[in-house]
This record gives structure tokens, sequence and C-alpha cells, in this order.
């Protein structure tokens, strides 16, 4: 597989930071540099007539955010975990920070880039639109999510297990 | 930082005036809390008189006649969770107009008045919903509950609102 450098070009210095997390059992990442913090789950406020993977609205410093489950995002049926973490990732559609819910953070992770690999048309079910790259952390696979084309797009997913 | 005398702590705190408020009847639509402007509000009623409109054209309206005039009132269960609810004994119909036009808004539940500092007023996120952003004047907390406000100017363009004023009678008629 051969890596085009347009996926990666916005990384420097031959590695990139991402924060590692769980959803529904497989690894996936997000770029660190959007995540402006990680917070313990609180429920959301629900708001009428929301998109399908919108949870609703949370308060955080003052400032109102949209919630979004990433289960609901991916089509995962099952439930999350009792006790999921909220991503604030800035810099997405319209509002300034959007929170999201994964099932559990694990790590920050720097992939050195000759280590991350286009991805394949499609991967666990999800198309390489929404990706920006895939690498081996652990032995296992680490699906490197792109945020901003997963949050502005209302294409349906569904996760493969 | 400028440092003020008494006198001139009174003179500014006269020329800035007390913080404006504005003043919002709170109610309730399934589990979560919503408020709207007194502004244009006129009466809370029993929905007694509440009359169905014919669907398909009408999923989210239904009708009240009030001194003489048939009006629209949107169902807010219907409206905001999609799906046609029972009518709790708690329910009450608002009557309020905007853009000069009075629409009634079925609801769960009225709650209370309150008044609001507008600068507490923060806009509604874009992600939030996928109705008109027009619907809403935004939102704000109350005792760690977060509070949406509706604005009657966007809700009087619903489609169906629109259509009941075009038709006169939400027959689907043209007059």
């Amino acid at each position: 597989m051969t890596q085009p450098s347009t996926i990666l070009s916005d990384v420097a210095q031959g590695e990139a930071s991402v924060l590692m997390f769980l959803l529904a059992g497989r690894q996936f990442a997000v770029d660190l540099n959007r995540v402006q913090h990680i917070l313990d789950y609180q429920a959301p406020t629900r708001t009428p007539r929301r998109p399908r993977f919108v949870e609703g609205i949370m308060q955080h410093n003052g400032r109102f955010l949209p919630v979004v489950s990433l289960r609901k995002r991916l089509g995962v049926e099952e439930p999350p975990p009792l006790h999921p973490a909220i991503l604030l990732l800035s810099g997405i559609a319209r509002d300034s920070v959007v929170g999201v819910m994964v099932d559990q953070v694990l790590r920050v992770v720097s992939l050195p880039l000759e280590k991350v690999l286009a991805p394949p048309p499609r991967i666990l079910g999800i198309r390489a639109e929404f990706i920006r790259g895939v690498a081996n952390v652990g032995g296992r696979p680490l699906v490197w999510l792109d945020e901003v084309q997963l949050m502005t797009s209302d294409e349906p997913i569904s996760l493969l297990g | 930082m400028e440092r003020l005398t008494p006198t001139k702590q009174r003179t500014r705190a006269r020329a800035e005036g007390p913080a404006v408020r504005e003043k919002f009847l709170l109610f309730r639509v399934g589990d979560e809390l919503y408020g709207m402007g007194l502004q244009g509000l006129r009466e809370v009623l029993l929905p007694d008189g509440l009359t169905a409109l014919p669907t398909p054209a009408y999923q989210v309206c239904a009708a009240v006649t009030y001194r003489g005039r048939r009006l629209p009132v949107i169902r807010m269960r219907a409206l905001f969770e999609g799906s046609p609810a029972d009518i709790p004994v708690t329910a009450r119909v608002l009557l309020t107009q905007g853009q000069g036009r009075a629409i009634g808004l079925l609801v769960d539940e009225v709650l209370e008045m309150t008044e609001v500092e507008p600068t507490r007023i923060a806009p509604l996120p874009g992600l939030a919903t996928l109705l008109d952003p027009m619907c809403f004047r935004g939102l704000y907390t109350r005792r760690d509950r977060v509070i949406l406000l509706v604005n009657e100017d966007g809700l009087t363009r619903l489609d169906e609102v629109v259509q009941f004023y075009a038709t006169g009678d939400g027959s689907g008629q043209s007059p």
C-alpha cells in the first residue's frame, strides 16, 4: 500500500500526535491538535429534532456545545458503557467546539509517518473518506478518523464488528 | 485600572441604569424545559377546543377557535419529537403572535414566569437541531438546567402555519 503525501500534509516533523480511544472494542484516534479537553460523562440536555447521532447539548466553561455520540455516528446499535468520556474537539462544522462521546480514552501516541498507511477503500465498514490513516499500535489496528468529514457528512456508516 | 470615587461610582451606575431583563414563560414539552417571551403572549387556554386538521397535510398543527377566529396550534411534542402524543391533563395552549400572525403552542405543562438578562442568552449550537434555527431565540441555564427559548417569529414561518394562513382554514384548499 502506498502512502499519498497529501493525507498527512498537515503533520510536521515526521510524526503525528493522536489521541487514542476505544469504541465498540476497536482502537480509534483523532488529531490531538483538535482535542481541547477530556471530560467525564455528563448527561446532555436533549434538543428537539436533533440529528440522529447528536445526543444534545452541554455547558462547559460558560459555553453551550453540541454533544455527538460517535457510536451512533458509526452506526453502532449497542448502548455505550456506563461511563463514557467526552472529548471536546475544536474546529469542526459550524460550532467552534463539539463534544464527542467515546467509550474509553486510552492514551496519546506519536505516530511515525512511515508507520501510518493510507486507508483501503473501506475498513471496518468505514469509507476511506472518513479516515486519515491506519496504523498498527500494540499489535492491533488503529483507525485514525477524519473528525471533520465525519461530523459534516450525513452519509450513514455501519461499523463492522 | 481606573479607580472610581464613590460619587463617580454612583454617577456611572445611574448612567448605565439597571440591567434590562426580559420576561419569559417557562413550559415543559416532554422532559425538557422551554421558554417563550411574554411580549407576544395573549392568553393561556385549556386544550378543550382543539380540533384536528386534515392529514397528511398537517403533521404538526391542529386548530382552535378563539374569539370567532380559527387559529393554527403547533403541537410542540409533534414538532420537537416527531411523533404524536397524548395530551396530558396539564397541557395548555399558549396563544401568542409573531410576524403579525396569531398562533397557539400546545405544551405539556405551563410552569412559571421568569426574568432573564439578554446577555445570558446564548445562541443554539449549529449541530443541536435539524429544525430551522429561527425557531429558537437561544438558550440559557437556570438552576443548572438548560432552557431553550423559542422564537414566535420563527415558529410562524413553519410550512404548516404558512399553509394554514394561505388556505384560510387549514382545509388544504385555497379560499
